[in-house]
């Protein structure tokens, strides 16, 4: 029993992490039908930003959070005004490409300004954890588990209680339509890309303590994320959440109960099994039928 | 039309002929070139790092001493991006500049067979940090190795975790990747030779972001003793620290990854009293606190294996040469094959016929994140 | 319009494509010598070898996204099933090295068409997904199943063939394959095939309404570019006699797909452009390498400014510039002739009991109606009445809730859009949807390609005929050859119609064709239906301008809220009150 609860802990943790990232990846793609490559680097670099303000510089904790999250907006805005921009109206196959070597670029750039070293970033929390019982609980991994929750909270609240919420989501599911209604789509996409950078930012900053801060960071999360994305149905906020928890505890249990090496694989064939019997992921894509 | 003919000949002759003159005229006073491929990109960029210093330091001595052959040294290096098709273009692009005369290939096994046809080709010494035994079995005569291979590295840990530690029942964590692979290989023989018993061998992926069930299952086998190769620090670091927080308290014998300085940093406390099988330990002897107090000057982290198998390839290397008195591959290859009782930061440089320099480890152990050397185990089989 | 005086059409077209080719094979030629003669260093070698072996892979991805507009990111897998089925062969079976590359690639072709079997009934952004999944689960077997694949160790020593031991003959051999790959995916384009590929890419409803099998289409595509995939790698493990899991990894798929996107997807020449440059620009840029990551970053922006200013990729960039203007046909036309099939059955088209529900919405709710054979025939409406959604389930693009379609006394309810298609069913669409990227008689030709359609012969020349012929009756002859996008709205709309006449079929579907027309435009549309419907062909029309509906129907039948209102002589039915005040109200 106390091994069952500690690996659905430790997945519970890794799939937070997920989810988190998930979110930055369902908000960009609603809005832009897009799904960004450099989702990932967006968690490396805040947690490099961390690094530098937290470690390096030695200011408090909390300023660096604030001045790593401004960096992100900054970060996102950016990235809209440079990757997706000027490619708005073309397919989504380069927007993707664009992503790509925005990830390329980003990953490098810091790998050339800060070195190849991994660095520690030290918690929110001094103690590093809490033995309950027979469970062991990692006082960080509680610390993203309800993170979590409250940006789910924020978020719904966010997008379903205030006007402009409602425009995103307007102008996620219906472009024109959002346009015709007045709404500044332009505006509202780079909301998008900024809150999705935040996102992706705090997600790094969270898990950094834990899985330790490296170039390679961001892309091993993100590519869990992305699978947990599909297994929520694509373009569903619950659905990122749902998803990245079932596939942190999915791989926690199958590496436990079947075989380690092949751990990274279960994601993938959970994946597959969606697509090929439940293409509309947990909870459905909204389809619109248009001829 | 003869005469003719016979001046555009000569011209031509001339023209291709020059460089080649111009070149051996001034050949006496140019540098000695030695090629290094090493990862500047890639997951790896870190370790490319140090064994840069590592070999810079041990070129700085020999230009300081007077060079070799009175010409001064110098390193070319070309970045192998931490990937198999790039170790093979940095190595190309290295081995067409003729003026080349050894090189320094990776410390990553796979990426030395990747290089291997083209060494083959080259037929100029290629010193190597890889510890697939099977390398130095190719066939290929220039492959020189500077570090103990995994065959030792194995029968090392079963050596003193079975008999010095004298515990039995074994967990094996290892890295799915070639690395770890061949070294949990050469563990599980070492240990059977021994009469220990093997509760568990657990590989695992690189870049997992979670150990809970690697350490789990630990608990339940019911091992006394854990035995690991780790590859990249992270991984383990991670490791240590789930370890650490789930209760495993049980001795911990690793392969040298545990004690570069990299994850001793990363991982902090995890780590203390912990044992690793060192190449390189600065206690070990005077060469290795030589090196470990130029390193110092130059460096801010504590010197490993990463920088000490280079420092110690290029000096036996300067050396191979000075002896040789000459920079013809085939002189250079007896040279270095004749090496013996070279003290180096890592050992005492014995080559075997297959280009095998060191037949041995340190046991070194993390006291309060302090690198102590316990004591060297040397093979003479 | 100005029709310049020019050679004959065919003709010229021949000479054209048979002056590409002689050039082609020229420069392969010299490029295949280049290959074994010029003797070059160890590290431009290895370039030229990584080069020319990936650049057959991105060739098959050429196929697979130029082509058909499908994305694929396992290339790299399918590259490696190719290179472990040479290393594995040659080195642990002793296996010669062409079998062991003819194996590589049928295993990698069988992959390819599995995987795309089982889900490229999903688009876009889930293909991506699948193919990630299938690319991480071969890299983590490769790693593991070490009995078989060596694990990660690799297979080193792998063999060449005697005859290509050395370098430079090895180099030749790959050179050649690319060229022949390259002349094959070229050619492609212009078969069937590769005119179903496009128009899929184009349009994937459209296609479909012109009788493609869009997912036999996709699956092929992508079984050609796995193919493609293996036959590169198997060539790359001879090449470099080595291999192992960390070179095909994900990344690597990556790096494939930017290939390709680079140098221009459309094209087995950009293909090649792309794959050089992504190798070269990282080697130019080593001199940057006292800084880790610096030349990767500097690589990783030029990747988003060619995406942002080259769209179509270096080698689009570059066509463009030499783009020759079009040719306008002179030579003679022959009229189109108009055959609907006829089995005898007295209905050309019969809906009985048809419903379409979304959710709760009953968009359709059990409607009946039948086209008699030979007559034009109107269904109106208020917006929102269900007219479209009908047309929809009568050519196929939803599934009905409920009801039969028969066409011609066949029940087709049954069959996928594009069977209907076949069965006798062309439509136009009320927002146009032509294949952009094409040529009006190219966007025809697809339409003439319609299995089973009587009026065409074998062979391309005829295809390109009877599209003339359409295209001429609807009064387009002489701007054949422009692209589809420099035409007018009105003039699209006519375009949409010729592709559909061009497919001869038993009934013809008309969605909105007066939308967005000018008054005179609407009045050739006029001219136009009734010519059509001179040639005995059956009509079905969806329109709401009544001046046109009303002068050219026999026969209306009136929808309001998803039910049918009214059915009958065009006069008698616009007469009736309940139909008025459906329309007042709605207006």
């Amino acid at each position: 029993m106390g091994t069952i609860l500690q690996l659905l802990f430790t997945g519970l943790g890794i799939g937070a992490v997920y989810a988190l990232v998930a979110l930055g990846f369902v908000l960009i793609f609603r809005a832009t039908s897009v799904v960004n490559f450099a989702q990932g680097e967006f968690s490396m670099v805040a947690a490099y930003l961390m690094v530098v303000f937290a470690v390096d510089l030695g200011w408090p904790y909390w300023l660096s959070f604030l001045l790593a999250i401004g960096g992100m907006a900054l970060l996102g805005a950016v990235f809209n005004l440079g990757v997706y921009y000027p490619l708005r109206n073309r397919t989504f196959l380069p927007v993707i490409i664009s992503t790509i070597g925005a990830s390329i670029f980003l990953s490098n750039t810091v790998l050339a300004l800060y070195g190849p070293q991994p660095q520690v970033l030290p918690g929110w929390f001094d103690t590093p954890g809490i033995q309950l019982g027979p469970v062991y609980l990692d006082s960080q991994y509680l610390l993203i588990i309800a993170v979590t929750i409250v940006l789910v909270a924020f978020q719904y609240w966010f997008f379903e209680h205030t006007l402009l919420g409602k425009k995103l989501q307007a102008t996620s599911q219906d472009k024109e339509m959002a346009a015709l209604l007045g709404i500044p789509v332009a505006t509202m996409i780079m909301i998008t890309f900024v809150y999705s950078a935040v996102l992706g930012g705090i997600a790094g900053i969270l898990v950094a303590p834990v899985l330790f801060v490296s170039i390679q960071m961001g892309s091993t999360i993100a590519l869990k994320a992305f699978a947990a994305t599909i297994i929520g149905g694509f373009g569903d906020v619950a659905g990122a959440i749902v998803g990245g928890l079932a596939l942190g505890v999915i791989e926690t249990f199958g590496a436990a109960y079947i075989s380690v090496p092949f751990k990274d694989a279960f994601a993938f064939l959970v994946l597959i099994l969606f697509l090929a019997f439940r293409p509309q992921g947990l909870f459905g894509e909204r389809v619109a039928e248009k001829a | 039309m003869d005469f003719t003919r016979r001046s555009v000949t000569t011209g031509l002759a001339l023209g291709v002929a020059m460089p080649a003159l111009l070149r051996h005229a001034l050949g006496q006073s140019a540098s000695i070139k030695i090629g290094m491929v090493l990862p500047v990109t890639g997951p790896a960029a870190d370790s490319g790092k140090y064994a840069l210093t590592g070999a810079k330091i041990a070129l700085d001595r020999v230009n300081k001493a007077g060079g070799i052959l009175s010409r001064q040294v110098e390193l070319v290096t070309e970045d192998d991006q931490t990937t198999n098709p790039g170790a093979v273009l940095a190595f190309s692009k290295l081995a067409a500049q003729s003026d080349i005369v050894a090189f320094l290939g990776s410390i990553r096994s796979t990426q030395n067979h990747a290089m291997a046809p083209d060494i083959l080709k080259t037929a100029k010494p290629v010193c190597f940090g890889g510890t697939d035994p099977a390398l130095t079995k190719l066939g290929n005569p220039w492959l020189f190795r500077f570090r103990p291979n995994d065959s030792y590295s194995g029968r090392v840990i079963a050596a003193y975790g079975a008999e010095t530690l004298g515990k039995k029942n074994w967990a094996i964590v290892h890295s799915t990747d070639a690395f770890g692979t061949g070294g949990a290989k050469a563990l599980t023989e070492a240990l059977g030779k021994a009469g220990a018993k093997i509760a568990l061998d657990q590989g695992y992926p690189n870049q997992s972001q979670d150990f809970t069930p690697v350490v789990l299952a630990i608990k339940s086998s019911g091992a006394d003793v854990i035995g690991s190769y780790f590859t990249f620090d992270n991984d383990l670091a991670i490791f240590a620290r789930q370890l650490r927080q789930l209760g495993v308290t049980i001795p911990w014998v690793g392969s040298p990854s545990i004690i570069v300085a990299g994850a001793v940093k990363l991982a902090g406390p995890a780590l203390y009293g912990t044992y690793g099988v060192a190449d390189y330990a600065v206690d070990a002897s005077p060469e290795s606190k030589e090196f470990a107090k130029l390193y110092g000057a130059v460096s801010n982290v504590a010197p490993d294996n990463y920088s000490s198998w280079t420092y110690d390839a290029i000096g036996v290397l300067c050396a191979a040469i000075a002896k040789a008195g000459d920079t013809d591959p085939d002189k250079v290859r007896a040279a270095i094959l004749s090496t013996e009782g070279y003290k180096g930061a890592e050992g005492e440089y014995n080559f075997d016929q297959f280009g095998d320099g060191l037949h041995g480890y340190n046991i070194v152990r993390n006291e309060k994140g302090l690198i102590v050397f316990d004591k060297h185990i040397e093979f003479t089989d | 319009m100005s029709v310049e005086p020019a050679a004959p059409p065919t003709l010229s077209g021949l000479s054209r494509s048979t002056v590409g080719q002689g050039l082609y094979a020229m420069a392969a030629v010299v490029a295949v010598i280049c290959a074994a003669t010029v003797r070059t260093d160890g590290y431009v070698a290895n370039i030229l070898m990584q080069a020319v072996t990936y650049a057959i892979a991105v060739c098959g991805l050429s196929v697979v996204l130029g082509l058909c507009g499908q994305i694929n990111l396992a290339q790299a897998a399918f590259f490696a099933l190719g290179a472990y089925a040479v290393g594995l062969g040659t080195v642990d079976y002793d296996i010669p090295f062409f079998i062991c590359l003819a194996g590589g690639m049928g295993v990698a072709f069988a992959a390819g068409g599995l995987l795309g079997l089982s889900t490229l009934r999903l688009g876009g952004h889930y293909l991506a997904m699948v193919t990630i999944s299938f690319q991480q689960i071969l890299t983590v077997v490769l790693i593991n199943a070490i009995q078989i694949t060596n694990g990660p160790d690799g297979v080193s020593g792998i063999k060449r063939p005697d005859l290509f031991a050395s370098s430079q003959a090895y180099l030749a051999l790959a050179v050649a394959a690319l060229a022949i790959t390259g002349y094959l995916v070229w050619r492609l384009a212009g078969t069937r095939l590769g005119r179903a590929m496009r128009a899929v890419r184009d349009n994937e409803i459209a296609a479909s309404a012109a009788g493609v099998d869009v997912y036999r289409t996709k699956v092929a595509a992508f079984a050609i570019c796995a193919l493609l995939g293996g036959l590169g790698g198997g060539l790359f493990a001879g090449g470099f006699a080595y291999v192992s899991p960390d070179q095909f990894a994900f990344s690597d798929s990556i790096v494939f797909l930017t290939m390709a996107l680079l140098g221009g997807v459309a094209s087995p020449v950009g293909s090649t452009i792309g794959t050089g440059l992504l190798i070269l620009i990282p080697e130019w840029l080593r001199f940057l390498k006292s800084v880790p990551g610096l030349y990767l970053a500097i690589y990783g922006l030029a990747v988003i400014l060619i995406v942002v200013f080259m769209a179509d990729g270096i080698w689009g960039f570059i066509a463009r510039l030499f783009r020759r203007p079009a040719i306008a046909p002179s030579s003679p036309i022959a009229p189109l002739v108009l055959k609907p099939a006829d089995s005898g059955a007295p209905a050309a088209l019969e809906v009985r009991g048809l419903a379409k529900y979304f959710g709760g919405l009953k968009a359709v709710d059990g409607v009946d109606f039948t086209v008699r054979r030979g007559a034009v025939h109107a269904l109106i409406g208020p917006n929102g009445s269900g007219k479209t959604t009908t047309l929809n389930v009568v050519s196929g693009l939803y599934r009905p809730t409920a009801g039969r379609i028969f066409v011609d006394g066949v029940d087709v309810t049954a069959l996928s859009a594009h069977k209907r298609t076949i069965a006798g069913l062309g439509r136009t669409f009320q927002n146009i949807r032509l294949f952009r990227s094409m040529t009006a008689l190219e966007n025809v030709v697809i339409g003439a390609e319609r299995g089973g359609n009587t009026q065409v012969g074998r062979g391309h020349p005829t295809l390109q005929e009877r599209a003339r012929a359409a295209l001429d009756f609807v009064g387009l002859g002489a701007r054949s050859d422009d692209l589809v996008t420099r035409f007018s709205y009105g003039h699209q709309r006519l375009i949409e119609i010729a592709r559909a006449l061009a497919s001869n079929p038993t009934v013809l579907l008309l969605d909105e064709p007066a939308a967005g027309l000018n008054s005179s435009e609407k009045k050739s549309l006029h001219d136009l239906l009734e010519r059509i419907a001179a040639q005995g062909l059956t009509i079905l029309i969806i329109d709401h301008d009544m001046t046109l509906v009303a002068g050219v129907a026999q026969h209306l039948t009136v929808l309001n809220f998803g039910r049918r209102i009214a059915d009958g002589d065009t006069l008698d039915v616009l007469r009736q009150p309940d139909v008025i005040a459906a329309y007042l109200g709605a207006e």
